[in-house]
């Protein structure tokens, strides 16, 4: 479970600072959260907060009731897959996988069957030892959530993770998602800019919008009944 | 938050530019007490210096800019050819090449018993004006050809189409793309041939040949007047700050870019000859002193040469310069980029453009007037020359910091840019992050810079000219000493086994630390 509480943010920079933003948020384990709203809205600066990205001013971040907000990146229970660059270039697929379980590559055979594992579940066993150069884009992004697979931790970050492939592909990533997901019990928030998307993959979607969720409910209500007019002028009905 | 590897690196410039100019200040004041600094100042020697330092600039920079338009113009214009590629490494040759060696291919070439003779003597404003156009028409075309590769294609696609003349898409095309670049470009080969010192020590034919850089030398090595020296290298620095400044209000130069796509471009025969004319009379001009320098070695006293000791312990002195600069270089250029991406990345680019300029202070303030304020300031307290080689060394990195800051800085923030928090949510940092992520990244990048900064400290008759003693010589200072001998022969073979060994010292480091990159941005 992830609550986010009151947690507030601002951008600063030498000569302004931003007005601030402030989040409320619950998502449950087994089931994909998805976060939507306009451009500049703050949904990736939420992501970047949980992930640890950016400093909050106040609020809390708890996973499982246990608070998160003051643990460095790499210490949060956290994986994150972004819109691009998620693999090293010059690493093949199995090492990009194998540095989100240990860093120095030191691997024990159970580690290394988990990777082989996570590789054929995502239907690209093959491409164990391929570069990112040699994979399509979608298989790229196969092999960022076998990454997140690997590294078994409960909270999965997706930021636009699919906003460059078609929507066959898309439709299939998100159902492979949606069954990960649920077997291994993640919470995961799912931003994206279709709200195709998030009526696929989310039982339930919050409404980002001047750096507040403004709305959490149910995705099909929101998308098609909401009386908010933040809402309909973002999905074009006014 | 933005790492914090700069500071010590800045403290560490600004230790190295006070510190000297402290000394040249105080130094200034015995000066007034001592001859009077107001005579010093009326000096017709020092009159004469400064005028004559900055014609020989002005010229210089006229020539190179002028002839470097219309090479690049014609590079532009000819398109793709089968030696382009080749042509275009020729122009990044004289980046690498010792100025002292250059010298002696122009003597080689334009000496009064050279190929082709210009008068009695070359040496004096002739001489110089060579060497530094030889120097910096390269230069100028390899800056000022992106330019083209700035005007879209469509500019030149609508040009065709309302049947513009070649007068006129020069004048609405090309010419408002060059006007933001040019200045920066001239501004810059100014002050190169301002702060010039091998080409006119060698090349300058007396007092009336004389710049500043290397009257200050004359002052300390010769005369030993250490406040005359300092009045020049006071003189020097207000010149290098106000051209400083007047560049700051250009736009910045353009990257170094050899690739152009101008398949777009209008290409008549009589278009395509004399841009192929320009190309050929540039490729000879600099091409021809370094093959003349070769067939002067060859023709030396080989065995002679390559058989005296002294030769070799001065590859060794001049081999551990370069790597020790280049090093030195090297960790401080990161250790400043590394701040300056963090801040750009956190949107304060302000901080970070001045951390980047603070590492090329060296534009401000010339090696020697640095080299100068340090001699004055230990003079009194040590033997000078038994520091030649930790100053040297300091000094040299300092001048391959831009160099390093310009190869390493955009591969780094575009780095820093994609991974950076990729790597911070795998806990890849420290020794892992080095091994996995920046090295295989960034090889290459600081494979040139390594090459660069030991190539240009290996071949630089600067400060060691004023530090070196009989004990410690580096080759440019034993060629320097040979011409100063006469014994030309001898210098000769010096030159070309100087310059195969900076090519083949920048050759290994390029493709020793740069390896063969595997990766696809």
């Amino acid at each position: 479970m992830l609550n986010i509480n009151a947690l507030a943010f601002s951008y600063q920079s030498k000569d302004r600072q931003s007005e601030p933003m402030l989040f409320d948020l619950q998502a449950r384990a087994g089931e994909i959260l998805s976060l939507i709203g306009p451009s500049g809205s703050g949904k990736s600066t939420l992501l970047g907060l949980i992930a640890g990205f950016n400093a909050p001013i106040s609020g809390q971040i708890l996973v499982d009731a246990e608070e998160i907000q003051h643990l460095r990146p790499a210490e949060r229970p956290v994986t994150i897959v972004f819109q691009e660059h998620n693999l090293f270039p010059h690493l093949d697929v199995f090492t990009n996988i194998a540095l989100g379980i240990n860093p120095s590559l030191k691997l024990s055979q159970a580690q290394r069957s988990r990777i082989i594992q996570a590789l054929d579940k995502l239907g690209i066993g093959e491409f164990e030892k391929a570069m990112p150069g040699q994979l399509s884009g979608g298989q790229k992004q196969r092999v960022a959530i076998a990454r997140a697979l690997v590294r078994e931790h409960s909270i999965l970050l997706l930021d636009e993770p699919f906003a460059a492939l078609g929507p066959a592909l898309r439709g299939e990533m998100i159902e492979l998602l949606k069954s990960i997901v649920e077997a291994q019990q993640m919470v995961a928030l799912l931003v994206s800019h279709q709200p195709s998307d998030a009526l696929q993959a989310s039982e339930t979607t919050a409404f980002v919008y001047d750096g507040r969720v403004i709305a959490q409910e149910s995705t099909r209500k929101l998308l098609k009944e909401s009386k908010l007019l933040e809402v309909n002028e973002y999905l074009g009905y006014l | 938050m933005a790492s914090k590897s700069a500071y010590p690196v800045l403290g560490l410039l600004a230790l190295l530019v006070l510190a000297p100019m402290a000394g040249l200040i105080s130094v200034s004041h015995l000066a007034s007490a001592d001859a009077g600094i107001g005579e010093l100042w009326q000096s017709r020697y020092i009159r004469r210096v400064l005028v004559f330092s900055l014609w020989q600039a002005s010229l210089s920079t006229l020539l190179s800019t002028g002839f470097g338009l219309l090479v690049a113009r014609a590079f532009a214009h000819r398109g793709e050819f089968r030696l382009r590629a080749l042509m275009l490494k020729l122009f990044g040759l004289p980046l690498v090449v010792p100025a002292v060696v250059a010298v002696m291919g122009v003597v080689s070439v334009y000496g009064s018993n050279g190929w082709i003779p210009l008068g009695r003597s070359l040496y004096g404003l002739n001489g110089i004006l060579l060497a530094h156009v030889f120097f910096n028409l390269p230069l100028a075309v390899r800056l000022l050809l992106p330019v083209w590769q700035s005007i879209p294609a469509h500019h030149w696609q609508m040009s065709d189409a309302l049947g513009l003349s070649a007068w006129q898409q020069w004048k609405y095309l090309e010419w408002p793309a060059l006007r933001e670049t040019l200045p920066g470009v001239a501004l810059l080969i100014f002050m190169l041939c301002l702060t010039s010192f091998a080409v006119v020590l060698t090349l300058g034919g007396g007092p009336r040949s004389t710049t500043l850089e290397v009257a200050i030398y004359q002052a300390l090595r010769f005369d030993f007047d250490p406040p005359r020296a300092v009045i020049l290298a006071l003189l020097q620095l207000i010149l290098c700050i106000l051209i400083a400044w007047i560049s700051s209000r250009f736009q910045r130069l353009p990257d170094v870019e050899i690739t152009i796509s101008n398949s777009s471009l209008r290409k008549s025969i009589s278009n395509q000859l004399i841009n192929t004319l320009f190309i050929s009379i540039a490729a000879v001009f600099v091409g021809m002193p370094l093959l003349a320098m070769f067939i002067d070695a060859i023709n030396g006293p080989l065995l002679q040469v390559l058989g005296n000791a002294r030769l070799w312990s001065s590859a060794g002195f001049s081999l551990m310069i370069g790597l020790c600069a280049a090093s030195l270089s090297i960790v401080a250029g990161w250790a400043l980029l590394d701040t300056s991406t963090d801040l750009a990345l956190a949107n304060q680019k302000r901080g970070a453009n001045l951390i980047e300029l603070a590492g090329s202070i060296v534009y401000v303030v010339p090696p020697l007037v640095i080299g100068t304020g340090l001699f004055i300031l230990m003079m009194p307290w040590l033997n000078v020359f038994e520091w030649t080689f930790p100053v040297v060394i300091l000094v040299n990195a300092m001048m391959g910091l831009p160099f390093v800051i310009r190869c390493l800085g955009p591969p780094m923030r575009q780095s820093k840019m994609r991974y950076n928090r990729l790597c911070q949510s795998l806990a890849l940092s420290g020794w892992n992050r080095f091994k996995f992520v920046d090295w295989p990244l960034l090889r290459k990048p600081l494979g040139l810079s390594a090459a660069l900064v030991s190539a240009l400290a290996m071949g630089d008759l600067g400060v060691i000219a004023l530090f070196g003693s009989t004990d410690t010589s580096t080759l440019p200072l034993l060629l320097y000493r040979q011409l100063s001998a006469y014994l030309i022969p001898q210098a000769a073979v010096t030159a070309g086994f100087l310059l195969v060994f900076c090519l083949l010292v920048f050759w290994l480091l390029e493709t020793g630390i740069g390896g063969k990159s595997r990766v696809e941005y």
